[in-house]
């Protein structure tokens, strides 16, 4: 099942927040039930000291009449002891009792009843000894004989066995209840756990499975990248192979566009030669010969002839021109590139000198601003480029106003570097912006020399160094022309076409 | 002009008739009136050059002077050039190159492989007349060994 990132991410958070939930869920439980665990510990431990007490009062008191009893039967002060002993500590173990007897309030009105019936119980008992101390055993038995005591220690007898049993009833319960609660602990701890060992296998799948995509996609990636490059390869070899044919192909193209130029060329010369001949002949011939056939014969070697001849040179001519840029442009696509290290600063003022005499004569300056620290770039191609932008700053000026040009070089960030020459010429349409860089076109007033061939070639080269040329202008204010051009020219980048 | 250089005898090697045409037309207007022997193929010219068995034997003792198109139908003229100098009977044949090509590597190419003069055909007629008269001139102050 394919598992997108964002429901990855969510499935897993959500696991992860079920499990807290349920560790949060076992961990409560515990410690609540661990509070009640201790709960029950007080509670067990009072209610155990509440049952000791309730037996211990009760020996004492059997100790104290064990005491009277053997004493009245013996006379015997020996017998007195344990009922001394009793004497002397049932206080204490009233007080143990009552205390301990907080722990059930509902035994408090039987409490208090056994204080006052154990009192009684006293008072009779000290009074038999008294008076058997005293000599007077008999009146003593006699009291013993009304059983006032008897019902007395029958009636704390039963009050003490119902504490104790009240006790017991209620440490039972305790013992049951604390069983469950320590199954409910094993129940929680054991569902506590297996729900998030459940949980985490399921987030260990969940991540498992979603590792287990990301490889596959990771090795899809690497495929594709692999047979990327290896169609970027491809096509460069073919843009590499289709390039050369072009230029082979203008070469080949252009040679022998001049063979027939030349015979062309060369008859045209043979037959104005002729010509000539001719028109010699028929201005001589003027003076013998007269007549309409004469006269079609004078027309034609005097006017028509030179005429066709005169349109069949120039138009000879602008073709071998045509040829000559053609083949220029096919040359320079075939030319090996060298890269060394450029003095920019140099190179732009020496072609700034060239042109000087020129910008002088137009009563112009130029200025130069380069910021540029080094370059490496193939001289040639650069000086071709900044002279021709350098001419046509000065052949398309305003005659109007002083010539203003402006060179500057600035390094771009991406190891680019630009240099743009700015003039204060003629300017070129938005329209014509992109078609002067084509080959044979020109723009604006047709009033300077030229084929059209400047720009489109320097471009080219511009593109062979890996850069470009492009052109801002506003018509009837001036150009910008900007050269891009890598900082460091590479030996590889024209390795296809070299 | 020499005796010498009435007696060498002029192969051009050219494929268009009409260049072949004008270089005779311009030789001769130079006042160069040795034998002209137009070859429009390269087989053809290798053949009269190294003769049937190709070894060349039937040049020595022949002056010669070859004008050689780059271009031509069955081979390049660079090839005739190779076996012209690599061959002992006629490597000291001068050898003009006259082609549409200026191209400085094929230039320096037909130099490094021995050819004397190398002159691109120029559209401009009165350049390319000019140019052949400047031949003829050449040819006529210039002594072609005879080869052995």
């Amino acid at each position: 099942m394919p598992l997108s990132r964002s429901s990855f991410i969510l499935r897993t958070l959500s696991l992860l927040l079920l499990g807290l939930i349920a560790l949060a869920g076992v961990v409560v439980t515990n410690v609540w039930l661990v509070q009640r665990t201790q709960d029950y510990v007080t509670e067990v431990t009072e209610l155990r000291r509440l049952r000791a007490a309730g037996v211990d009062l009760r020996s004492r008191l059997q100790d104290a009449e064990t005491g009277q009893r053997g004493f009245l039967i013996t006379d015997n002060p020996d017998y007195l002891q344990p009922y001394n002993d009793a004497l002397a500590n049932l206080a204490g173990y009233m007080n143990r009792l009552a205390k301990a007897a907080e722990a059930m309030p509902e035994l408090h009105p039987r409490i208090e009843q056994l204080t006052g019936i154990i009192n009684a119980r006293l008072d009779e008992l000290r009074e038999t000894v008294d008076l058997a101390q005293q000599g007077q055993r008999q009146a003593a038995i006699e009291i013993v004989g009304t059983d006032r005591g008897k019902d007395l220690m029958d009636q704390a007898r039963l009050i003490l066995q119902e504490v104790v049993t009240a006790a017991e009833d209620r440490l039972g319960r305790l013992g049951r209840a604390q069983a469950e609660s320590a199954d409910a602990l094993w129940w929680v701890s054991v569902i506590g756990g297996i729900i998030v060992v459940a949980i985490t296998l399921a987030g260990l799948l969940t991540i498992l499975s979603y590792l287990r995509q990301l490889a596959v996609a990771r090795q899809e990636v690497e495929a594709l990248n692999v047979s990327l490059e290896e169609r970027v390869r491809e096509r460069t070899a073919e843009l590499g192979r289709a390039n050369e044919e072009i230029q082979r192909f203008a070469y080949i193209v252009t040679h022998d566009l001049r063979a027939p130029l030349v015979n062309i060329m060369g008859f045209t010369a043979e037959l104005e030669q002729g010509v000539t001949t001719l028109q010699t002949f028929v201005a001589n011939a003027g003076e013998r010969e007269t007549g309409p056939e004469y006269e079609a014969a004078r027309l034609a070697a005097q006017e028509d002839l030179p005429e066709a001849l005169g349109f069949i040179r120039s138009s000879t001519r602008k073709m071998d021109g045509l040829i000559n840029a053609i083949l220029k442009l096919s040359r320079e696509g075939r030319r090996v590139l060298k890269p060394e290290p450029i003095n920019l600063s140099a190179l732009l003022e020496s072609a700034v000198a060239a042109v000087a005499h020129q910008v002088a004569d137009a009563a112009g300056e130029v200025s130069v601003d380069v910021r540029v620290p080094n370059l490496v770039s193939d001289r040639l191609a650069l000086e071709q480029i900044v002279g021709n932008l350098l001419d046509n700053a000065v052949k398309y000026r305003r005659r109007d106003v002083p010539l203003r040009i402006k060179v500057r070089a600035t390094a771009r960030p991406g190891g680019l570097v630009h240099i743009t020459i700015e003039d204060n010429g003629r300017g070129i349409e938005a329209r014509d912006h992109e078609r002067v860089f084509e080959l044979f076109r020109r723009s604006g007033q047709q009033d300077q020399p030229g084929e059209g061939i400047g720009l489109p070639h320097i471009r080219a080269i511009a593109r062979n160094l890996g850069g470009d040329i492009t052109l801002n202008s506003t018509f009837g204010q001036g150009s910008v022309f900007t050269l891009v051009l890598p900082a460091q020219l590479r030996a590889t980048t024209r390795s296809m076409a070299a | 002009m020499s005796d010498n250089a009435k007696s060498v005898t002029i192969i051009m090697i050219e494929d268009d008739e009409g260049h072949a045409r004008l270089i005779e037309k311009n030789i001769r207007r130079a006042g160069v009136n040795n034998q002209i022997v137009p070859f429009t193929n390269g087989t053809e010219a290798l053949a009269f050059l190294f003769g049937p068995d190709g070894s060349g034997n039937v040049s020595s003792g022949r002056s010669l002077l070859i004008l050689l198109d780059l271009n031509l139908p069955d081979m390049t003229g660079i090839e005739i050039l190779e076996k012209v100098k690599a061959n002992p009977h006629t490597r000291l044949t001068p050898v003009v190159v006259l082609t549409t090509t200026d191209d400085a590597r094929e230039i320096q190419r037909c130099y490094d492989l021995g050819a004397n003069v190398y002159i691109t055909k120029p559209v401009n007629y009165d350049g390319f007349a000019n140019a052949i008269r400047q031949l003829g001139l050449f040819f006529s102050v210039m002594q072609v060994p005879e080869t052995t």
